[in-house]
Parts: structure tokens; sequence; C-alpha cells
């Protein structure tokens, strides 16, 4: 059973859409990352994840089971860490005990409270006493995730944790967090730009865009300028001459993404006839990444001045003997391309 | 973004239980004040009456007399009267006659008992720009408004306000209500007598409040008697209970009792010796 | 301009000789600002907790409507009161016309205006990353209000230390409610004003110092509550 089962999800900001997202689950003591630009619905995502807020539209079940914010299956169990370090007006020793006095689990108040601290490599004797407002960013960030760690929750929901701290504190926090996963079983969702937390510590990597998710890779983005083509769709010339070939936008919708899960990968030249209404680019294999579960492989391809980045299996790159500069075809299906 | 379903039992029972609790606190205070207060007598009477310090003197004798007692509250005799048709008071104690038969026309009070009077004198800077000294009230009125001299009123139907307007008409003199040089002060009697000396000008006053504002003035006054002795400036001072009829919860009888008292030797005599700087302020004519 | 060195030696003399009507106003003043203020405040926060932290449809509107009654006259609510006490009106079997509680009452009506605006608007100047803190850490809806308020505490500090003032020195009120009785419903600010209406300058000056002195001792009592927050 998933931790997470979010089915046809659609959330809204008054009348603008900002999530949408048609199936996403997210297993036990997993590490998932999350990137995309901002405004792509990110932090909405999280704050959905933590029960913030519910969906407009659409179900989010958590151990098999609908929840509610204030639930008590939800309350203490999934914490979200946001972005900005803030803290409360309170001394760090009150800041990071709150969490369990709310609960009423007070007993040994002391020493769990050094021990989050020293988990956060916040130890020194008299650091619980220091006041809301002597900490350092990095510090106060730190404070803030041990109050999290103190109720050892089975979901850690990170916003950025590493953006607004020094590499020291970055470093601290996915230790801890890290820790926490080791010791207690704790899920990681990371909204992340750091490429140690997305390359060397994620299990996953999904990738937002526009309020929509991406699982097959990092979607595309491609930027006009477009030609009316022939049969009314639009042509994209590429800076070596081939053409993107997409349908016709709706209104207000300027940008094209190509979806990686559309996406297909084969050697150039070995298909003779060619498919019906799929398009053929070319272009060669710049990286390839293998993934923190060693099964899926993050494929970088550069056609023309675009990168287009799908997962695949690990056996489907020893099949066709990728290498970085290998020269392969990307096929598309042109009336799939959706605009945003 | 918050929803309000669950909000709104929070809301509901905060509410609640915070009205419950201010009003605990009155209820319970009221309470306390009400069984204290309900055993006295409350008494509206007018601000002149107050300020002369006459009532100061006079009501401990009436509480150890009779047992009853008493709190007063001074206003102007337009509030005093309005107090007693409101029921908001027992008995009142004012100066103004015809407003008083009104008042007990409508059926707003028993009966009223003449007590004592004082006079009104006109009063005016010493200089007397208006040349009226030793005259007849109804020529000293005619030569203020020819004059334009300042003349400040009460403007605030107090007995001496009633009486005011009434000389004028006396007089034949239209009242002046907006001529420039009659100013409405809308205040006590103390008050306007302080207006009147810092603007120079005349203004109409019983005699007790001139007294008390002489006596308080420490070297000459600015302000001296130019006419007095008019009949037409009696000040009559009356008890009025208010009328149970129309009000079920006025203690009558001790309002009735203190109209009465007042009314009797003993106080008619504390009346007459009551002086201010060896001055006598009121003279006692309850009839027998 | 000697009435008010005057006022000043008067001061003195008033409160070293312990002089009976001073105290007894003294008394009358703290018995019913204490009152009003202890009921405003304890609507006033929750109210005001409300309105800064729920979004509902009217909500402009309530707020505006909340600061415009923080224009509202004290004698014009004098008035109010008095039309609701009086014997004829709606609460007169109460016995609460020219009583302190009466006052009180009033004076809630000039205070809870402001303590609702002022901790409306500290609950909304709080950071929003409060509201989501407080949840993620597990706290549940009360927890969530006494958690806001206790952050806010200083603006709503602020609030009760306005209200303070305001209710201390108000006579409109306490005038029309209270009828200004001798040992009984004579506040100060009542006082005050029977005194220079009896051209009493120096006696006016005097109590005004009084009063003066009355809010500096509370506005120190409410600095020693800051300071151990």
């Amino acid at each position: 059973m998933y931790l997470y089962q979010i089915r046809d999800a659609d959330h809204f900001y008054g009348d603008k859409q900002v999530l949408s997202i048609a199936d996403l689950t997210i297993a036990s003591a997993s590490i998932t990352g999350l990137i995309g630009p901002n405004g792509s619905g990110k932090s909405t995502l999280l704050k959905l994840l933590g029960f913030l807020e519910e969906p407009t539209y659409g179900t989010i079940l958590f151990q098999g089971r609908k929840a509610a914010p204030f639930s008590k299956v939800v309350r203490s169990r999934i914490t979200l860490l946001p972005q900005e370090p803030y803290l409360m007006r309170r001394s760090v020793f009150d800041n990071v005990a709150y969490g369990l006095k709310v609960r009423g689990d007070t007993s040994g108040l002391r020493d769990r409270v050094g021990e989050a601290l020293t988990m956060v490599g916040l130890e020194s004797e008299n650091f619980a006493r220091r006041k809301w407002l002597a900490l350092s960013g990095g510090e106060a960030q730190r404070v803030a995730l041990a109050a999290r760690l103190i109720l050892k929750p089975n979901v850690l929901l990170l916003d950025e944790p590493t953006a607004s701290v020094d590499a020291n504190s970055a470093r601290l926090i996915r230790k801890a967090s890290l820790r926490a996963r080791e010791e207690w079983g704790t899920t990681l969702v990371v909204a992340t730009h750091d490429w140690q937390w997305l390359y060397e510590t994620c299990d996953s990597v999904l990738h937002l865009l526009h309020g929509r998710l991406f699982k097959g890779g990092l979607g595309c983005a491609v930027h006009g300028p477009w030609r009316i083509g022939p049969n009314g769709m639009l042509h994209k010339e590429l800076e070596d001459g081939q053409l993107l070939v997409a349908p016709k936008p709706e209104e207000g919708k300027h940008m094209a993404v190509l979806d990686p899960s559309r996406l297909t990968i084969t050697l150039p030249g070995k298909d003779i006839l060619p498919e019906r209404d799929r398009n053929k680019l070319n272009g060669f294999v710049i990286r390839l990444f293998l993934e923190r579960n060693g099964a899926t492989v993050q494929t970088a391809i550069k056609v023309a001045e675009l990168v287009i980045t799908i997962r695949m299996e690990r056996n489907k790159i020893e099949a066709l003997r990728l290498y970085p500069g290998k020269e392969i075809s990307v096929s598309y299906a042109p009336e799939k391309i959706e605009w945003f | 973004m918050e929803e309000l379903s669950t909000m709104r039992n929070l809301m509901f029972m905060l509410f609640i239980g915070m009205l419950l609790l201010g009003s605990g606190i009155f209820l319970a205070a009221a309470k306390g004040q009400a069984a204290e207060d309900g055993k006295e007598l409350l008494m509206a009477t007018t601000t002149s009456t107050d300020d002369t310090g006459l009532l100061d003197y006079l009501m401990p004798s009436f509480t150890s007399q009779t047992g009853i007692a008493i709190r007063w509250i001074a206003t102007g005799t337009g509030k005093a009267l309005k107090l007693g048709e409101n029921c908001d008071v027992d008995v009142l104690l004012v100066h103004a006659p015809q407003a008083e038969i009104d008042f007990i026309n409508k059926g707003f009070g028993t009966t009223r008992k003449e007590i004592m009077y004082n006079d009104f004198v006109l009063i005016g800077p010493s200089e007397d720009p208006a040349g009226i000294k030793g005259k007849k009230l109804p020529e000293a009125l005619q030569a203020i408004k020819s004059a334009g001299s300042i003349f400040i009123s009460r403007g605030d139907n107090s007995g001496t306000h009633k009486k005011e307007q009434a000389l004028w008409k006396t007089a034949n003199v239209v009242t002046p209500e907006q001529e420039p040089w009659y100013k409405q002060s809308g205040q006590g009697m103390l008050a306007t007598i302080t207006m009147a000396a810092e603007l120079q000008g005349y203004t109409l006053t019983d005699r007790g409040t001139y007294i008390t504002y002489e006596s308080a003035a420490e070297s000459k006054p600015a302000l001296v008697i130019v006419v007095e002795g008019d009949p037409d400036l009696l000040n009559q001072y009356s008890v009025i209970p208010v009328n149970p009829v129309h009000c079920p919860s006025v203690k009558s009888m001790k309002a009735q009792a203190f109209s009465d008292w007042m009314a009797g030797g003993e106080a008619q005599k504390l009346i007459g010796e009551f002086k201010l700087l060896g001055k006598q302020l009121f003279t006692p004519n309850a009839s027998r | 301009m000697n009435f008010i060195q005057e006022g000043f030696a008067q001061a003195v003399t008033l409160l070293v000789n312990f002089d009976p009507a001073t105290y007894s106003a003294i008394s009358a003043t703290l018995r019913a600002s204490s009152l009003a203020m202890a009921a405003s405040l304890a609507l006033g926060i929750p109210l005001g907790y409300l309105l800064g932290f729920l979004d509902f449809r009217l909500k402009k509107q309530v707020r505006i409507v909340v600061n415009t009654l923080l224009s509202l006259p004290t004698v014009f609510i004098g008035l109010v009161i008095y039309a609701l006490l009086t014997r004829k009106g709606p609460l007169g079997e109460m016995g609460l016309l020219f009583s302190i509680p009466g006052i009180a009452i009033g004076q809630v009506i000039l205070a809870l205006p402001i303590v609702v605006a002022l901790t409306a608007t500290a609950v909304e100047a709080a950071d929003s990353k409060l509201r989501l803190t407080l949840m993620s850490l597990g706290a549940n809806r009360r927890q969530i209000a006494a958690g806001t308020l206790w952050e806010v505490r200083l603006g709503i500090l602020a609030a009760a230390v306005t209200a303070t003032g305001r209710v201390l020195t108000e006579v409109g009120i306490s005038l029309m409610v209270g009828g200004n009785i001798k040992w009984h419903t004579r506040t100060i600010t009542t006082a005050i004003a029977l005194e220079t209406s009896k051209g009493e300058f120096g006696m006016g000056i005097a109590l005004g110092l009084v009063l003066l002195l009355i809010a500096l001792a509370v506005n120190m009592f409410l600095a020693g509550l800051r300071r151990r927050s």
C-alpha cells in the first residue's frame, strides 16, 4: 500500500488553477524530489501533502484513507518545513518543545529537546536558552527542523530546505533528514534545486511545470516563434533547421511542453517506414544519470537548442547501447503536445 | 483561507462564554449595587442649588432625623424634570414654577410644595457700559438691547433660563436669539458667570450663586450686582415628589417624607441659618 | 495662569491628606474602568482574533464598521446607554442607571471597538508562516488561536493600553450614565468637569494631575507585563 495516493487532484486559488495532478503515488520511507520553476506549484503540492489545505477537487489518500486538515491521522504525523526560516517569538527551547506540548507528550522534555538539537548540529550547552532573535538564518532553519524532528514524524516535507541557508546548515539539514529516514522510516518529499539532494539522495525526482506533473523525466518547454504550417498545425524551426510540429493552442497559452513519458527513443535510420502520427527529431545523448533506485536512468538528449530529459529503464539503455555523444532519434506525436 | 463551518462553532462558543462572563460580572455588581442603593432616595435638583453647598449642609440632618439616606443628581432644570418624567429619580427640588405646574398637570408629579426662595439679580461689569445701575428691570433690559452690550444666557432650559426668557417678555423685548451680543452658554450658573466675567458682559443669576462666586473671587469680583429687588426677580424653590401612578417603582413614601421634612420647622430653620461669607443665601417660605 | 501652579500644590495636598472626596472619586474611576476593561478584553480579544484570522464574505465591510465605531463620541454613547438603562427603557428594571456598573457598560462600548480593531490588525500582521508552522507542529484550531494570540501579544498589549487610556479619561459616559453623584458615581473626570464649571480651575488641574498619576501607575504595570513576556 502506498503512503500517499493522489487522484485527479485539481487545486484552485480563486479562479486560477495552480495544480493539476492526474495520478501520483509516494511510497513509504521513500525520498522524492520535486523540481520546477517558481510558481510551478511545488509549495502548493507540499501543502496538500501536508494536509494544510484540502484540494479543491480530487482526493489525497494517506495510508489508504481519506484525511482532512486537523484530523488525528495527520496531525503531528506529517510536518512541513517552509522555505524561509521561521521561528515563533520564543526561546529556542520553547520553539522545539511546542509540538510535544500541544500533543501533551511532555515526559523527559529537556532531554528530548537536547537530542533534537544535537541531531541538527546545535548541541551546545546553552543553545536552547537563546531567543528567537539571536540566530542566523541557518541556525533558525535548523531549529525549525529540530522542532519537527522531535515529533518523529511519518512524513517530512521540505520546501527548498537549502535555499536560504549557509552551506554548513544545508549539509546538516540534509544529514538530519536522512537520519530521520534511517531511524524512524520517515518519508521525505523535498522541493529543491540542490544537486546533492536531487542526484545523490532522492529515489525519484518529479517535475512540476505550471501545476502539471511530469513523471517520465523533465518536461521540456518550447517557446516561440511559431509559424502556421500547411495543415493548420504550427511549426517551429529549430536552430539546426529541424521542424517541431504542434497543434494550435487555445487563447492565452504560449508555451508548448514535450511530455517525456510520451516520447520514445530510437536509433536513427533503424526504421524505414515512418510511424503514423509521429514525427521524429534527431539529436544526441549528452548525459546519463543513474537514479538512486539503481533501475532507472535519467537520459538527457540535446535536439538543436532543446534539452529533453527522459527517464528510461536501465536495460533499455543497455539494449540501445547509449552513451554520451551517441546520435539518436526522439519520436513524438504532434497532436499530443500540450500547451500552457 | 479558513473554512467557516467548524470555525462557526468555536466562534459561537467563545461568544456565549464571554457574554456569560461579562453578564455575570455586571449582574453581580449590579445586584450588589442595587441592593445597597435600593433603600436610598434619589433626587434630581439643579446645579445652582448644588453649587451653593446647601444640600451638603442640609441633607445630613435629613438623614439623621428621618433615617432615610439620600443621593442627588445636579443638572439643569430641563434634565431634572426629564429624569422625573422617566422615573429615574424619586423626587425633584427645582425652581421653575411654570414648568413645575406643567409637570404636575401632565401627571408626572404629585404636588409642589414651596420650600424657600432666593432672588435673581442682574449682574454686570462694575463699569456698567449700558448704564443700567439702579434702573427698573424692564428699562434695564431695554437699555442692554439698545446698547448692544454683551449678555450671557444660560440657554439650557433651566429655571434661571426660563426666568430670563420671561423677563425679556415682560420688558417687551423679543428674546434676542440671533443677536450677536446675546450669547448662550449652555452650562451651569457658575460657568455662565465665569464666561460673563471673561467677556465683560451682563447676566442673570440667582443671588445664591452670585454670593458663592463673590466669595470665591479673591479681591474685587469682576461682576457686581446692578439691578435687584424687582418683584419679578423672585426665585421660588419647590419640592415635587414623582407621581407613583406614573412611576410605580418610585419610593413615594420616602419622597413624601422628604417633602414634609423640607417644609418642617427644623429644615426651615436650618435653611434660614445657612450662610456663605456671612450672607444668608435662602429665605425659607414653606407655608405651615 | 497661576491656577496651574495652584493645581500642582493642591494635587499633593489632596493625596497626602487622604482627602475623602478625592479618594472616593479615585475609587469610582478605578472600579468603573477595571470592570469595563475586563469585559472589553474578554470579549474583544477573541472577536479581534476572529476578525483578523478568518476570511469571510463581508470581512471588509465589518472592518469598516468596527473602524467607524472608533469615532463614537462619548456623550453619544452616554445618551444611548441612558436610553437603555432608564426606568422605562429595555434594561430599566436592572437598576443600573446612576451606578458604577452602568458607567462600565457604556465604557465597554467605547473600549470594545479599540480592542477588536487593534487585535485584528495585530493578528493580520502576523506572519503567514505562523499558521503553517503551528499546523505543521500538530496544533488544533484552538491551539492555533492561542498560539497566534501569544505571538501577537505586543499588539494586543498596545490595544489594552490604548483602550485603558480612553476609558480612564472619558467624561461623557460617566456624566450621562453615572449622574456625577457625590461619593457614589463621581469619578475623577466628572469631578474635573464639575469643578471647572464652578470656576475652580485650580481644583480641576489638581484632579487632572491625580488622574495622570493613576494612568502612569497603570502603564507602569502594563510595561512590567511587557518586559516579562
